[in-house]
């Protein structure tokens, strides 16, 4: 399990690394795909299967395509893209402002109470619990971010519809 | 894990490897052969290894050696060769992890354990399939941004766009399917079809979900790169699409996995649709408390069909001059009949005058229900290919449109539908 959990992190930081650096930017998309694709697989190892499978179909199945998609209809030539004179310089700083954040958190979580992780219970992450949790508990907000989405998806429609006459 | 999960676990991914990799070379034999056929002409027939033909399967055989032989040659164009070549390897990988949910049987009994019969033992089924049919995309895309060339990278564009609106069309009709199953799990979904319906008809997913069966099947064609939805390929325009650069074994990749994800699909929409691995009106339970009868009637059944078989074969594979090599087939194809009536029919009478216990009766159940499921796969194989050699391509524009302005709205007015009637019914 160990092993499994070092490799998928070790994909996961390295996408998100590499999505960061990369020059191209197909290179970067595909680098994300390996970090949700990794990330898909750290929520398999949690046995949060329904998670696993939406994080696939959505992300890695449509969102990413998407990007793809414009990346390659723009189809940017090498030496249209920007030049990035400082990056070097930029990553460096970057990382250095990063540094207090990820001793926060380390510290958070060696602060932590150990504790043996086991299932929650019988049927944990799976669908029928989930959407029985979804439905019965938090009904409100779900509508709620349902008719959130419908709004942005009615809105790219009227943007994108030609204007009559 | 003893010995019996194991050799049960082995089994599966042989069957799955049999079903979806084993599957190509017949899959692509009847392309030719159907191809030939509805142009009127007899497709590849004359390939042979000492006059063993097979009716052309050998042809297919041939074929794959020569993919494996020929030059893998790489245009100098080509500057992101990782990506190059890894774009067949994620197209293939993708096509064959979603054969593994589909179920060949119904839950293998043993003593007190129970096995799932797929490749895989989960239970996340329908949506494993729209998981990895969704990736395989990326393999085309990939392929065609690498090969550095305008016709490869507008196969990809359009493969992508395609992809993109269809999986649309194509959840929304699994959404209806799954609120009449009531399960994501493909064993529970073909348990479900193995009810009747009015106690006379087989509760079967295209009776009780007409419309939903007809957009899966559609957009499941879609999905599959296959005409008339294959203008990533279009070879009158675009030359070859996205594979225009790609030779040998690379290429032989795209070309498998083609046709493991048509294999794929016509898994799932067997599964959802037509039943699975149950015979009409004799589902799990009523297989395996008549199983004697169902055995006496393998015994009587096989050696009719194989008679007919048999006339048939010396009717049709037959050359005039006697010492001719093309006479050998069907003599030794006739040997081989013989041999395996006799074996099956020894065999079962030797088993019934013993008494079929009950892990016997479970297990003969698996093996006729993974022959009936092998049979309705290349049926739905067969639809593919039919489909694929009697319609024209698609235009683009058009091809968008059926996607988004038909298919689209039907299938959420057909979740509407459903919905209302099982909320009002109570089924």
């Amino acid at each position: 399990m160990d092993m499994i959990f070092l490799i998928l992190s070790f994909f996961a930081i390295a996408g998100a690394v590499g999505m960061v650096l990369a020059h191209q930017p197909v290179h970067s998309a595909l680098s994300l795909i390996l970090t949700i694709i990794a990330l898909a697989g750290l929520f398999a190892l949690l046995s949060a299967s329904f998670l696993f499978m939406v994080q696939i179909i959505v992300y890695a199945g449509a969102v990413i395509t998407l990007f793809i998609f414009i990346i390659m209809f723009l189809n940017v030539k090498e030496a249209n893209l920007p030049k990035e004179p400082n990056k070097n310089i930029t990553i460096f700083l970057g990382f250095i402002g990063l540094l207090p954040l990820n001793f926060l958190i380390l510290k958070a979580l060696y602060h932590m109470p150990s504790k043996a992780l086991v299932l929650s219970q019988n049927g944990f992450g799976e669908i029928k619990s989930l959407g029985m949790e979804l439905f019965e508990k938090w009904l409100l907000p779900f509508e709620l971010i349902s008719i959130l989405l419908l709004v942005a998806l009615i809105g790219a429609v009227v943007f994108g519809r030609k204007e009559e006459g | 894990m003893n010995s019996i999960s194991i050799s049960i676990v082995i089994i599966n991914i042989i069957l799955a490897l049999l079903f979806s990799l084993g599957a190509a070379p017949i899959l692509v034999w009847i392309e030719r052969r159907v191809a030939g056929f509805i142009q009127d002409r007899m497709g590849p027939n004359r390939c042979h290894i000492k006059g063993i033909r097979l009716g052309g399967l050998i042809q297919s055989f041939a074929d794959m050696l020569k993919l494996v032989f020929k030059e893998d040659f790489e245009a100098s164009g080509i500057k992101e060769s990782f990506f190059f070549s890894l774009a067949p390897v994620i197209v293939f990988c993708s096509a064959f992890l979603t054969f593994m949910v589909m179920p060949f049987a119904d839950n293998l009994k043993i003593g007190a354990q129970v096995f799932y019969m797929q490749g895989l033992p989960i239970d996340l089924g329908v949506l494993w399939f729209l998981a990895f049919a969704g990736l395989s995309v990326y393999g085309i895309m990939l392929g065609g941004w690498a090969s550095n060339n305008k016709y490869s990278l507008l196969g990809s564009i359009r493969a992508g766009a395609q992809v993109i609106s269809y999986e649309a069309a194509m959840g929304l009709s699994l959404v209806s399917v799954l609120i009449t199953y009531g399960s994501i799990h493909l064993v529970d979904i073909v348990n479900f079809q193995g009810k009747l319906l009015f106690g006379f008809i087989p509760a079967w997913g295209i009776i009780i979900q007409p419309l939903a069966a007809i957009i899966f099947i559609v957009t499941a064609f879609a999905e599959a790169n296959r005409t008339p939805f294959d203008i990533a390929e279009g070879e009158s325009e675009l030359v070859g699409g996205f594979h225009t650069e790609y030779s040998a074994m690379r290429f032989g990749l795209f070309f498998v996995g083609e046709y493991v994800a048509m294999s794929a699909s016509s898994a799932l929409i067997v599964t959802l649709f037509f039943g699975g691995y149950h015979l009409p009106w004799l589902n799990t339970q009523v297989l395996q408390n008549h199983i004697t009868w169902v055995l006496a009637f393998i015994m009587i059944a096989l050696p009719t069909v194989s008679f007919f078989f048999s006339k048939w074969m010396f009717n049709n594979n037959r050359w005039l001059e006697e010492g001719n090599i093309r006479n050998r087939e069907s003599k030794l194809l006739f040997k081989v009949i013989i041999g395996i009536n006799l074996l099956v029919i020894l065999g079962l009478g030797f088993w019934l005058s013993l008494g079929v216990e009950e892990i016997g009766a479970n297990i003969a159940t698996a093996v006729i229900q993974v022959s009936t499921f092998a049979i309705k796969l290349l049926l739905m194989n067969f639809v593919f290919v039919w489909v694929r050699w009697t319609l024209p391509r698609f235009r683009y524009d058009q091809l968008q449109d059926l996607g988004w302005k038909i298919l689209m709205p039907l299938a959420i007015a057909n979740i509407v539908l459903t919905a209302t009637i099982v909320v009002v019914f109570g089924v």
